[in-house]
């Protein structure tokens, strides 16, 4: 299995930077099995244990910031502090209710996040000062970023093995190709499409009641309180106003597909990193009435339009019969039966199909399966990845389900499997974890792409 | 009650079921909380949408010598995913279909549900699967109540069993609701028991002669 195409990914591995950095001490070898990932997670998880575990004893020291990335920012920007115990019961408890399998109990090492629900990565607030390794990483998007044009190509390389927190509003409006490379025409091309947004809302939003739009909107208007229901922020009046007229006015523009059960999701994580432009710690607590009006405009505007270019690419997935998530679903059965064809002929056995659980991993990218700082983090690759949405998601979602081969084949009737694969136990994930994902569906991806036939048997 | 008919005599030693039971009806209606309800005794208005299908497992004790496993599948509301629903009804022995009190146009939406039931899945010799109607949310109702007589004649043209009032939140008639469909699945495998155990994959349980039973509104 040892190839040339293996030792060069091993060198893209160590272009790669910090997607690796828990590997560092470890003899990184990407090439062999996912037992071997195996073996390397369960390290990676005592490191990353007993790391957190120091990062939790340096909580009270105020991080080194960059600073506030505009000067829009009010001066009444008022941070709450995560009021923990109230929601960390509610989240327990919803979790007792969605995982009867407490699997993530068993690695007693792990400390517990003080939020599950936390938005931001584990480089934001709470964490401890940035390592030099860090700051120079910050000084090359700084770079990239202030130069009078981008260099995309190089922005991408950067990105891959994730944003700075601090670049990475900016950095998605580039990658997402909302934003041009060229410094002078950005603020130009902000204010128009920002105008323009605003105009749709004008010319369209009164038709939310009218006969032939009206399902569309009360379809939305029920799904939007139930959009990330556990953090505090999405609860909040003037965001879900704005996730509303968000999806409706993408719904009819897209009479194709329409309003999707799904798409809602797939607002968030771009609300969220536009708005932590604004906000200093936790944003899933911010009261957004902090925030002027022009603010909230622009964050509206923008998530509607990175929204609308990361459908564009997977559109087939929201249209009749949902052709995209049918091809993918199918395409993962292919892509496990050969890579791992005892958890294949496992489903087979108790008769379960990957549509029952793929599904939703297609129709919301897996934003369902992850705590949401995960999916702004593996969105940091699909934006820097060619066709990462619609085609690497899909050997990501292979090395997911690998990654629980263990749990798998200790399940022994269709119950049981289905509700593992429904709660799969990633509460506690973080930016390691999806390093290690993205390395696997990397190694799949190219060794699939070069050589299709690699595994037939 | 519909069971009481079958020859319950003839099943000496003690036995385990396993039924496939649906639970369909347009998006945001309460299925997911009657599950939740039924299966976890909670409720919570923080349920996400459901995306494709979700499962859940409800094991009871039927009487001293039947143990019943119902794996319920809660299936997703919206329009745009009803073609996947021949895939999920597959071997489905009952359903619920649910409406919303509160909202008319989810009661509208029965008649579709049922038929796209119907047309899709049957049991061995032809006949529909036995379902159960369940008004949820009527712990909201606004006006004084439904017509009663007039649901039993909606239950009995669209060839639902029976109909419940029901509340996630409240917890009303959902044990009820669920306690009627299985005794009607049940009755129908004490019928004809099917030869083999149907424990570790749903079963078919065959129904040829309650085919009338359906008129059996509560």
């Amino acid at each position: 299995m040892k190839s040339k195409k293996a030792s060069s990914f091993h060198e893209f591995a160590r272009n790669t930077s910090d997607a690796w950095d828990i590997g560092d001490d470890e003899d990184e070898d990407f090439t062999s099995s996912s037992s071997s990932l195996q073996t390397l997670n369960s390290k990676v998880a005592k490191a990353t244990a007993a790391q957190v575990l120091e990062n939790h004893s340096k909580m009270r020291v105020k991080p080194e910031r960059a600073q506030p990335a505009l000067s829009e920012m009010p001066t009444n920007c008022k941070v709450n502090k995560s009021s923990s115990e109230a929601q960390l019961s509610r989240i327990s408890e919803e979790t007792c209710m969605r995982t009867p399998l407490q699997k993530q109990q068993s690695l007693p090492l792990r400390p517990v996040i003080p939020l599950v629900a936390r938005i931001s990565d584990q480089n934001a607030s709470g964490a401890p000062p940035m390592t030099v390794r860090e700051k120079t990483r910050l000084e090359k998007f700084r770079q990239l970023l202030s130069s009078h044009n981008t260099d995309l190509d190089e922005l991408r390389k950067c990105s891959w093995p994730g944003v700075p927190r601090e670049v990475r509003p900016v950095t998605w409006r580039l990658l997402s190709g909302y934003l041009p490379a060229n410094m002078e025409r950005r603020k130009l091309t902000l204010q128009r499409k920002r105008e323009e947004y605003f105009g749709f809302i004008q010319q369209y939003y009164d038709s939310r009641n009218e006969e032939h739009h009206q399902d569309t909107y009360r379809q939305i208007h029920i799904d939007i309180p139930r959009t990330n229901p556990l953090i505090p922020l999405f609860q909040q009046p003037l965001v879900q106003e704005i996730f509303e007229r968000i999806l409706f006015i993408w719904a009819i523009r897209h009479p194709a597909s329409g309003y999707v059960q799904g798409i809602n999701d797939l607002v968030t994580p771009f609300f969220v990193v536009f708005l932590s432009e604004y906000v200093e710690e936790d944003v899933e607590n911010f009261d957004v009435t902090n925030l002027s009006q022009d603010v909230l405009r622009s964050i509206e505007a923008d998530s509607f339009w990175c929204m609308s270019k990361l459908l564009d690419g997977i559109q087939d997935n929201y249209t009749f019969a949902q052709p995209g998530i049918q091809k993918k679903v199918k395409a993962l059965e292919e892509l496990v039966s050969r890579i791992d064809e005892q958890v294949h002929n496992h489903f087979r056995k108790y008769e379960v199909e990957y549509l029952q659980f793929a599904f939703r991993w297609m129709n919301n990218l897996l934003m369902r399966e992850l705590p949401l700082r995960c999916t702004i983090r593996l969105w940091d690759t699909y934006q820097s990845e060619p066709e990462g949405f619609s085609h690497f998601h899909l050997y990501v979602c292979a090395a997911f389900l690998i990654k629980w081969r263990k749990e798998i084949l200790d399940e022994e009737d269709f119950q049981g499997l289905l509700m593992l694969l429904q709660n799969l136990p990633t509460i506690h994930w973080g930016n390691e974890e999806i390093g290690l994902l993205l390395a696997e569906a990397y190694r799949l991806k190219y060794m699939f792409a070069d050589a299709p036939n690699h595994y037939r048997r | 009650m519909a069971g009481g008919e079958g020859p319950v005599s003839g099943v000496a030693e003690s036995r385990e079921h396993l039924f496939k039971v649906l639970v369909i009806g347009e998006l945001g209606v309460g299925k997911t909380s009657i599950i939740k309800r039924y299966v976890h005794q909670l409720f919570s208005q923080h349920y996400r949408a459901t995306i494709g299908v979700d499962f859940a497992l409800k094991v009871i004790n039927w009487d001293s010598k039947t143990l019943v496993r119902l794996q319920l599948w809660d299936i997703a509301g919206q329009e745009r995913f009803g073609n996947m629903t021949r895939v999920y009804y597959k071997e489905a022995v009952g359903a619920f279909v649910v409406f919303d009190v509160t909202r008319g146009s989810t009661f509208e939406a029965v008649s579709k549900w049922k038929h796209d039931l119907d047309s899709k899945v049957l049991l061995p010799n032809g006949s529909p699967i036995p379902a159960v109607l369940l008004a949820n949310k009527c712990d909201q109702k606004k006006d004084g109540s439904q017509n009663l007589s007039q649901m039993d004649q909606f239950c009995r043209e669209g060839g639902f069993i029976g109909w419940f009032e029901t509340s996630a939140k409240d917890n009303i008639n959902i044990d009820e609701a669920a306690r009627f469909l299985v005794e009607n699945i049940l009755a129908n495998y004490k019928t004809f028991p099917n030869e083999e155990n149907d424990v570790g994959k749903p079963k078919l349980d065959l129904d040829p002669l309650k085919a009338e039973s359906k008129s059996q509104c509560c």
